[in-house]
């Protein structure tokens, strides 16, 4: 990961107040942002559209986490988190995230730069479809090693912050940039 | 099928399913959580009266809601690291919360597995994280392990799931 933010991804604090309003709400009017951060309405349309061009914001309809905890939880609720780590092969790392990135299941995929290791994330309506991700992943081929793990009870989360800026949105970006 | 009528937002209690228009709905805002209720109605062949009313009752039922979702870098954090937590002597919960304490910790689950804390943590700068690693080792009681993995890529991050505390 760069240490040095390139131009592309630069942020500042209006871009900050901007995606903390829209955090709460994303469906909430420009007007209204506008108005509170005291900028104009065009300028509010013209940071969100660049922050979601570079990949550094994603306005999307998520369900209730609460209902991961309740067992009764009606069907279509993620309701089972599960990190799956796994060790690749030798030279199998780019074929592994490919298969895994095949699988609609997988909703997070990153690597850790520790070892030729990808962690994916999943959410699962129940136990038994955790299961059958597991198996799916362990027949990847060029899988060395698979370790589930699954969130038993999550203490905090904050869904409004994460790296979710993917290779792809940063290579666009980057491409956008350099065009410019 | 395409329902052409109106109905009003309607009380729903919690563990209520969405509905199969309701599906339809967040699948559309899924490719764009702005879009009208007008264009969300056109697509699915509903009204926009409707489309909107499902929209805030799902809001108001706590079931659904569009958010936003920011990088990390958006707020001054360059690295981010899955930090997991082998314990002994010490119930994993109380440490949990400990770190749960930091807005550096985005995130804080107990897990099935040989570390039973696993935690998202945000950092500005290298020095931060390895600061943090060596309080979780030192400082905090009864942490026997610690694991560190800094994320490097990122090749999918599609939230389906957060907490939108009713």
């Amino acid at each position: 990961m760069p240490m040095v933010t390139p131009e592309f991804l630069a942020t500042d604090e209006l871009d900050r107040d901007i995606a903390v309003m829209l955090a709460q709400d994303a469906r909430l009017s420009f007007r209204k942002i506008a108005a509170d951060l005291g900028v104009t309405e065009g300028t509010v349309r013209g940071r969100v559209k660049r922050l979601q061009g570079a990949g550094l914001l994603k306005l999307v309809p998520i369900l209730d986490i609460d209902r991961t905890r309740d067992p009764t939880g009606s069907p279509g609720f993620g309701q089972h988190m599960m990190f799956i780590t796994v060790k690749c092969a030798n030279g199998k790392l780019d074929a592994v995230r490919e298969a895994l990135l095949a699988m609609p299941q997988v909703s997070a995929l990153y690597d850790a730069n520790a070892a030729p290791r990808l962690v994916a994330v999943c959410i699962q309506p129940s136990l038994e479809d955790a299961a059958a991700v597991m198996n799916s992943v362990v027949a990847i081929d060029g899988i060395r090693e698979a370790d589930s793990e699954l969130v038993l009870q999550s203490i905090k989360y904050n869904a409004a912050i994460a790296p979710i800026a993917t290779v792809a949105d940063l290579h666009a970006a980057q491409a956008a940039s350099d065009l410019a | 099928m395409p329902i052409l009528s109106e109905d009003k937002p309607q009380r729903r209690v919690k563990g209520t399913s969405l509905d199969d228009t309701d599906r339809r709905i967040v699948e559309v805002l899924t490719r764009d959580g702005r879009a009208q209720s007008t264009t969300i109605g056109e697509e699915l062949g509903l009204s926009g009266n409707l489309v909107s009313n499902r929209i805030r009752a799902m809001d108001a039922a706590g079931l659904m809601r569009v958010v936003a979702v920011a990088d990390h870098r958006i707020h001054g954090y360059r690295l981010v690291a899955r930090i997991r937590l082998q314990v002994s002597g010490r119930a994993p919960i109380e440490i949990a919360e400990q770190l749960a304490q930091r807005d550096e910790v985005l995130s804080v689950h107990i897990t099935s597995g040989r570390y039973p804390v696993s935690c998202l943590y945000a950092f500005r700068n290298a020095r931060e994280m390895l600061e943090a690693v060596r309080q979780a080792t030192a400082d905090i009681q009864g942490v026997e392990d610690v694991d560190v993995e800094l994320i490097n890529n990122v090749y999918r991050y599609v939230p389906t799931v957060g907490p939108l505390g009713t």
